[in-house]
């Protein structure tokens, strides 16, 4: 995902797997990023995404834009949406797709 | 390009930076690294802005080296020893990659290695494109370092891809550079031959326990040898040692006092995987920016003005781009200057006098 979207003319921060809400958000401030993107296949998007959103507001950092995908059932995805996810693609979804809602999100064309 | 931020201005950011700790500290330098990434020629702002008193940091390295040489292991493994030797001094590092030619994105993969700082504030990481302008990188990585002098950080590193011009540049930028060769890359010698060798104070050869190290660290010091005879700084006699040192532990510790003692850089055999030479490595640092100190300090008064120079030379380069309007508009000038018949000193000069007569 990372070089789909370096391809498509961003600048992305590959900060690795299995990092912690704490660090992930602690990087995207450092970074002064637009927006983070999450992948998750454990099946804890319920509790880490919220978590994610939730340190950004703490963080007085709410503007960062989240976004997210994985295997998440579409029950969830509304519910995540809801607690403020901006995005969340589900396998299958066409990088073109991302890439286009991405931009769209951080307010550039791709 | 921000989606929603709180402008403050260059100076509302100084402020808040001082008056702040923590995350709100952290996001107002953080902004102000944006700033000065996006549009590097308003560093001087930064400079003039009321409040902008930085402390010196006591060294800021440079850490350059062949792709997969381990710089950035290695640089995670230096803020990890110098944060538990100084727990109190805070650590800056600006991690430069490439940015794609072709579409100007960027995959910058360096903080993969740096994350498990991610939540000590006293270690603060920023990413850098180099976004293909040579001149407007090295501004914007000094303004990033200023930024992080404001920060109160001791150590500042900043890691770069050795491969080209840009990280002579960058070079220039620290008072040390530090040269990350590794073995199983056959080319290592042949890259400081290329012009490397010229930016090094200071050599590590990384992945000591792998095959290979020990023949590389030779190889190292043989060829330095002959660039200190070659500059007429190898007077006296006793022998360089040509060899490796022996021994399970590579240690080169004895090998250093000679080395300075010809003048010569420092070359450290260390894994940063495995965490060995490492404590040696920090304390030379520590030595050769407390011994440099006052010529650190005088450098960095030049340094000023140097990056008040460069900023001018930046926007100077973007009203002449703006002059000269999108590709096409001087159309008929170009061809003339193809045909022979107008100059392009002639042709600067107009756009030059076009830039003035805007104000």
């Amino acid at each position: 995902m990372a070089h789909v979207l370096r391809d498509a003319g961003f600048e992305v921060i590959y900060a690795g797997i299995r990092r912690t809400p704490e660090q992930i958000v602690e990087a995207a401030i450092q970074e002064d990023v637009d927006a983070i993107g999450l992948s998750l296949l454990s099946g804890a998007h319920n509790v880490l995404f919220p978590r994610v959103i939730e340190l950004l507001r703490q963080k007085g950092a709410e503007d960062v834009v989240v976004f997210g995908g994985g295997t998440i059932p579409a029950g969830d995805v509304e519910r995540l949406k809801a607690e403020g996810m901006a995005a969340l693609f589900t396998p299958g979804t066409p990088a073109r797709t991302i890439v286009e809602t991405v931009g769209r999100l951080v307010g550039r064309g791709a | 390009m921000k989606a929603a931020p709180p402008d403050a201005g260059v100076a509302g950011l100084v402020g808040a930076v001082r008056a702040e700790t923590g995350s709100a500290q952290s996001r107002a330098a953080a902004r102000l690294m944006s700033i000065l990434e996006d549009e590097p020629h308003r560093l001087p702002e930064l400079l003039s802005a009321p409040g902008f008193e930085p402390r010196p940091p006591l060294l800021i390295l440079g850490i350059t080296g062949a792709p997969g040489a381990g710089k950035s292991t290695l640089a995670d493994e230096l803020v990890t020893e110098f944060r538990s030797r100084h727990p109190d001094l805070r650590v800056g590092v600006v991690a430069v990659d490439p940015s794609s030619p072709f579409t100007g994105g960027a995959v910058l993969g360096d903080r993969v290695r740096m994350m498990r700082h991610a939540t000590d504030p006293m270690v603060f990481v920023r990413s850098l494109a180099t976004r293909g302008h040579l001149g407007g990188l090295t501004l914007g990585v000094r303004g990033v370092i200023r930024v992080m002098e404001l920060l109160g950080c001791s150590l500042i590193m900043v890691e770069t891809v050795g491969v080209g011009q840009s990280e002579v540049e960058v070079a220039r930028v620290a008072d040390r550079t530090l040269i990350v060769l590794a073995p199983g890359q056959g080319d290592s010698i042949q890259l400081l031959k290329a012009g490397l060798m010229e930016i090094g104070d200071l050599f590590v050869v990384n992945k000591a326990d792998q095959p290979g190290a020990q023949e590389l660290y030779g190889q190292l010091l043989a060829t330095l040898k002959l660039g200190v005879i070659a500059e007429g700084g190898a007077a006296g006699s006793g022998g360089l040692p040509g060899a490796p040192p022996q021994g399970v532990e590579p240690e080169p510790s004895p090998d250093l006092d000679l080395m300075r003692g010809r003048g010569m850089p420092e070359v450290h055999l260390v894994s940063a995987l495995k965490r060995t030479g490492l404590g040696a490595l920090v304390v030379s640092l520590e030595r050769q920016a407390d011994e440099g100190r006052q010529a650190l300090l005088a450098r960095r008064e030049s340094d000023l003005r140097e990056e008040v120079r460069q900023a001018i030379l930046e926007e100077a380069h973007r009203l002449l781009e703006e002059a000269m309007g999108p590709a096409g508009t001087t159309a008929e000038q170009v061809a003339r200057v193809l045909e022979g018949t107008l100059a392009v000193e002639e042709m600067a000069r107009e756009l030059l006098r076009k830039c003035g007569s805007d104000e």
